[in-house]
C-alpha cells in the first residue's frame, strides 16, 4: 500500500525534482498530477479525433462512443439553455471530457485523481464563472445585473437583492467543492478500507479471514465511486449549462 | 546539494504534521500551470478538429438517412404513378378489345342477316317459281282432264248412240 495515511494519496509530488522554471516568482514543478492531466488530454483529444472518420456513416464503437459523448453534451445544453447555447459547446464539451476522464483515470489504482484537488476544481468553476460573467454583460450589459432582481415585490427585493447576490457569488464554490469533496470523499474510504483489509490480513489466523469483508465493501465502493465519477463530471457540466442559461436569458424560460 | 534537500524534506515531514494535502498552497502554481496548459490544449483540439469531425460525421449519417427516405418516397411515386398508368392502360385496352368484339359481332350479324337475305330471298324466288310451274302443270293437267273427258264423252256417245258429237259440244256438256 501507499501508506497508513489514506490523505497520502492527494499529495501533489513534483516527479523531477528540479522545478522546470519559474513563474511570477513560484517554480513549477512537472508532478503526479501534472502527468495525470497531460495524459487525460493527451488520450482523451486523440481518442475523440482517431476514432471518428469523417465518411464512415456505420460506426464502430469507439466511433460511436465518441458520438455519443457528443450528442450527449448537445443534447445537455440544447435542453437547459435551448439553441443558442450551442455556441458554447466546445466550452462545454471540453469541460465535461476533462471531468470525466479526470474522474475515470482517478480510479484506476496507483493513480492520481487532478478533481480532488481544490486548486483544480475551483480553477475550473471561476473558469465557468467568469464565462458566465463575461457572456452575460457581453449579451445583455449593464442590464445583466437584473440576474439579481427577481420578480418580486419591491419590499422582498430589499432581502431578495442580497440573497440572490449570495448565491451567485457562492457558485464557484460550491461547484468546485461539490467535484473535490465527492472525489475525495470516495478515494479517502476506499484508502481507509483497503488500509482495514491490509491490517486485518497482516494480523493473521481467524482476523486474516475476516479481512474479506472490508474487501466486499471496497468492491461495492468501487462501483459506486465509477458511478460517482461519471455523475459528478455530468453535474459540473449541467450546472455550467444552467448557468450560461441564465446569463444568456436572465430570468426568462428559453 | 540533494543530500541538503532531502534532509530538509525529512526534518519538515518529521517537524510538524504535513498539511492536508489538497490544502498544500506551495502546490498550487504548479497545479494552475498544468490544469490552464491542458485545459487548453484539450479545449482547442476538441473545438477545432475532434467536435467538427463528429459533427461532420453525424450530419453526414443524417443527410444520407434523409436522402435515402427521400429516394424511397420518389420510388414510391414512381411506383404510384406507373401503377396507375398501367390501370389506366388497362382499362382502355379492355375498352378496346370490348368496342372491337363489338364491332366484329355486329358485322358478322350484318353478314349473317345478309346471307340470311339473300337465301331468303333465293328460297322465295325458287318457291315462286315452283308455284308458278305446280299451277302450270296443274292448268295443264285439268286441260288434260277436260279434254280426256270430252274425249270420253265422244266416245261414250259415238259407241251407245253411234252418233258423232262434235268436239266443242262434247266440251260443253263435260263442262255443264
Amino acid at each position: 500500500m501507499a501508506g497508513e495515511n489514506p490523505m497520502e494519496q492527494f499529495a501533489v509530488r513534483p516527479l523531477i525534482e528540479a522545478p522546470l522554471f519559474e513563474l511570477g516568482g513560484h517554480p513549477i514543478y512537472f508532478t503526479n498530477q501534472a502527468l495525470l492531466m497531460v495524459l487525460v488530454t493527451l488520450l482523451s483529444a486523440s481518442f475523440l479525433t482517431l476514432v471518428v472518420k469523417p465518411g464512415r456513416l456505420v460506426p464502430t464503437r469507439s466511433q460511436s462512443v465518441a458520438e455519443i459523448s457528443y450528442k450527449f453534451v448537445s443534447d445537455m445544453i440544447h435542453s437547459t439553455t435551448g439553441s443558442d447555447g450551442l455556441r458554447f459547446f466546445p466550452f462545454v464539451f471540453t469541460l465535461f471530457i476533462f471531468v470525466l476522464c479526470c474522474n475515470f483515470f482517478g480510479m484506476i489504482p496507483g493513480g492520481f485523481t487532478v478533481t480532488s484537488q481544490i486548486a483544480v476544481t475551483f480553477a475550473l468553476a471561476g473558469l465557468v464563472m467568469l464565462t458566465v460573467i463575461f457572456v452575460g454583460f457581453a449579451k445583455h450589459g449593464i442590464g445583466f445585473l437584473k440576474l439579481f432582481v427577481p420578480h418580486a415585490p419591491w419590499y422582498l427585493l430589499i432581502l431578495l437583492i442580497p440573497i440572490e447576490f449570495i448565491s451567485f457569488m457562492t457558485r464557484p464554490i460550491s461547484l468546485s467543492v461539490r467535484l473535490f469533496a465527492n472525489m475525495l470523499a470516495g478515494h479517502t474510504m476506499l484508502a481507509v478500507f483497503a488500509g482495514f483489509v491490509v491490517s486485518l490480513g497482516a494480523a493473521g489466523g481467524l482476523l486474516s479471514g475476516l479481512a474479506i469483508a472490508p474487501l466486499a465493501l471496497m468492491v461495492g465502493i468501487f462501483m459506486l465511486e465509477l458511478l460517482v465519477a461519471f455523475l459528478q463530471a455530468y453535474v459540473f457540466a449541467v450546472l455550467t449549462c444552467i448557468y450560461l442559461n441564465e446569463a444568456l436569458h436572465l430570468h426568462d424560460q428559453h | 546539494m540533494a543530500e541538503e534537500t532531502a534532509t530538509h524534506a525529512t526534518t519538515e515531514a518529521a517537524g510538524h504534521a504535513t498539511p492536508f494535502p489538497p490544502f498544500d498552497t506551495t502546490t498550487f502554481p504548479s497545479q494552475i500551470f498544468w490544469l490552464v496548459l491542458t485545459f487548453a490544449v484539450l479545449f482547442v483540439v476538441l473545438w477545432r478538429v475532434a467536435g467538427p469531425r463528429i459533427h461532420t460525421v453525424i450530419a453526414d449519417r443524417r443527410s444520407a438517412i434523409n436522402k435515402a427516405i427521400e429516394a424511397a418516397k420518389q420510388a414510391r411515386a414512381d411506383a404510384d404513378a406507373a401503377s396507375a398508368g398501367y390501370d389506366v392502360a388497362l382499362a382502355g385496352a379492355r375498352a378496346r378489345s370490348n368496342a372491337l368484339a363489338e364491332e366484329t359481332r355486329q358485322g358478322i350479324n350484318a353478314e349473317i342477316a345478309k346471307a340470311k337475305a339473300g337465301a331468303d330471298a333465293q328460297a322465295t324466288a325458287a318457291m315462286t317459281a315452283a308455284d308458278a310451274r305446280i299451277e302450270a302443270s296443274r292448268g295443264a293437267a285439268k286441260a288434260h282432264v277436260a279434254d280426256a273427258a270430252r274425249d270420253a264423252a265422244i266416245a261414250i256417245v259415238a259407241r251407245l248412240t253411234g252418233e258423232t258429237v262434235s268436239a266443242d259440244d262434247a266440251a260443253k256438256a263435260v263442262k255443264g
